[in-house]
């Protein structure tokens, strides 16, 4: 059973829990049980290459064409409502607009959940799930939240599923200083991607991660499975690790995953970032790459094959909003797909270089 | 308000009588969202007493919580903490939870609450 959750389903789901918590009687004032929260970029892209549109996700399928500008990549708008009805018991709808697998900016239902409390470390969340396969992944889309612009699409390439409706098992165990933070994830996903209709059937998806945070540092490993039926079937698994130190006057933080499926063949991609922050300016720098390892089934040889060096500069100029200029080199190392790209002409060259140029208005409230 | 004074010498963070002492990291993991043994209230988020307590304990600015409680808010991971108008209020939070912790200015301190950090 494909346990979809429709946005009014959802909205729905919400105002019961709002009801039974009035109905309850905790309530001492309303924005104590009810808050809500919101987000959004506002951004433009210029590509100075010819022969092929960049793309910021796996997902859009088109992008910033030949010199000219674009606020399709990076622009998005979110809203959040999380109702608290007991000390243990709440639920969170979160809705985001920005462009789709077939280029709309149709609402989409990102998070809809009730989550329990069982204990003061172990949570149990049923509903739907942004899917947490690599670090910042389930909060890509909150610009503010991010040093960059952007999630390094590379080491995205092959997470085509972007959320999953079932169950989560969240748990921490302490260890002295060491906090592990295990996530089990399980459910079924919609899996939309643009021209390519066989992924476009249901599939199963099953995420563990374990985040080990000590003070500043964390690393995170996580492996995902993924099952589809489709023709032909898609059997992906993904494992990865990453690793962040961040003591707040500077951080360095890498992510890689290995994924592994037979039409696919397997694929490595890997990212590596630094910044500093002075006062309300933060530059970074990222190397990021994604290469194949092997042909599978499709006979799709190097598939996503590229590498970017990105630099940029984030400057908190207000509260709660940012600005961030990154400017990247793209070097194409494959004709079969290269990840930051959509649209290609036959003309496409390895060794072909695009430099992009990003600006963006990030907020939150 | 008596915050727009506030020098950093004169903080103090503070949790209920019948709690046990907290060590600075363990404060610092707490206001950043990793974990949460204990409920952690906010004064007024920019204020002079707020934006000491974070560089200080945890070495962060105001934009940078924003950021790290942004990506738990969204994921639903976490609840901001509360914010309270002044020291007084914190206090009195404080006195009435054994599991909550604040930060007030060191010369709001009483015998309703017990100092674990101050912060110079």
């Amino acid at each position: 059973m494909v346990l979809k959750v429709k946005p009014t389903a959802a909205a729905a789901m919400l105002a019961l829990v709002t009801v039974v918590g009035h109905a309850e009687n905790t309530i001492d004032t309303l924005d104590r049980y009810v808050t809500f929260g919101g987000f959004g970029t506002l951004g433009v892209v210029h590509s100075d290459y010819s022969q092929a549109d960049f793309i910021a996700n796996v997902v859009q399928p088109r992008g910033v064409e030949f010199r000219s500008w674009s606020a399709t990549p990076d622009s998005d708008l979110g809203a959040q409502a999380k109702v608290t009805l007991t000390d243990s018991l709440s639920g969170v709808l979160q809705v985001l607009s920005r462009e789709d697998a077939n280029g709309q900016w149709k609402p989409t239902v990102e998070w809809a959940n009730l989550q329990y409390q069982v204990s003061a470390d172990l949570k149990v969340r049923v509903g739907r799930m942004v899917l947490p396969t690599y670090q910042y992944s389930d909060t890509q889309y909150v610009g503010y939240s991010l040093p960059w612009v952007r999630i390094p699409i590379e080491i995205a390439y092959t997470d085509a599923g972007l959320h999953s409706d079932g169950l989560d098992v969240l748990y921490r165990v302490k260890t002295g200083s060491l906090t592990q933070n295990l996530q089990l994830q399980w459910g079924r996903t919609m899996v939309d991607l643009p021209g390519v209709e066989f992924t476009s059937a249901p599939a199963t998806v099953a995420v563990f991660s374990d985040t080990l945070q000590y003070g500043d540092a964390s690393l995170r490993l996580v492996y995902q499975k993924y099952s589809s039926s489709g023709n032909p079937s898609v059997q992906l698994r993904v494992t990865g690790a990453g690793l962040t130190y961040d003591p707040g006057a500077w951080f360095v933080t890498a992510d890689s995953n290995y994924s592994q499926d037979k039409f696919f063949g397997d694929l490595f991609a890997w990212y590596v970032s630094a910044g500093v922050r002075l006062g309300h300016v933060s530059p970074y720098a990222i190397y990021s790459t994604t290469h194949a390892q092997s042909v599978g089934t499709s006979g799709l040889r190097a598939l996503g094959n590229e590498h970017t060096v990105t630099a940029g500069v984030r400057w908190d100029f207000a509260k709660n909003l940012d600005t961030k200029l990154q400017l990247q080199q793209v070097t194409i190392d494959s004709v079969d797909d290269p990840a930051s790209f959509a649209d290609l002409s036959p003309r496409v060259r390895v060794g072909d270089k695009a430099n992009v140029l990003s600006l963006t208005l990030d907020f939150v409230f | 308000m008596a915050v727009a004074d506030v020098r950093a010498e004169e903080l103090v963070v503070i949790v209920n009588r019948a709690a046990p002492p907290l060590s600075k990291e363990q404060i610092a993991d707490l206001y950043l969202g990793r974990t949460d043994d204990f409920t952690p209230i906010d004064q007024v988020v920019g204020s002079e007493i707020y934006v000491e307590f974070y560089k200080k304990v945890t070495g962060r600015d105001s934009a940078q919580i924003k950021a790290i409680w942004s990506r738990l808010v969204f994921t639903d991971r976490g609840v901001a903490p509360k914010q309270l108008p002044n020291s007084a209020a914190v206090k009195k939070a404080v006195a009435a939870n054994p599991k909550s912790v604040g930060y007030i200015e060191k010369s709001a301190v009483d015998s309703s609450i017990k100092v674990v950090l101050a912060v110079d």
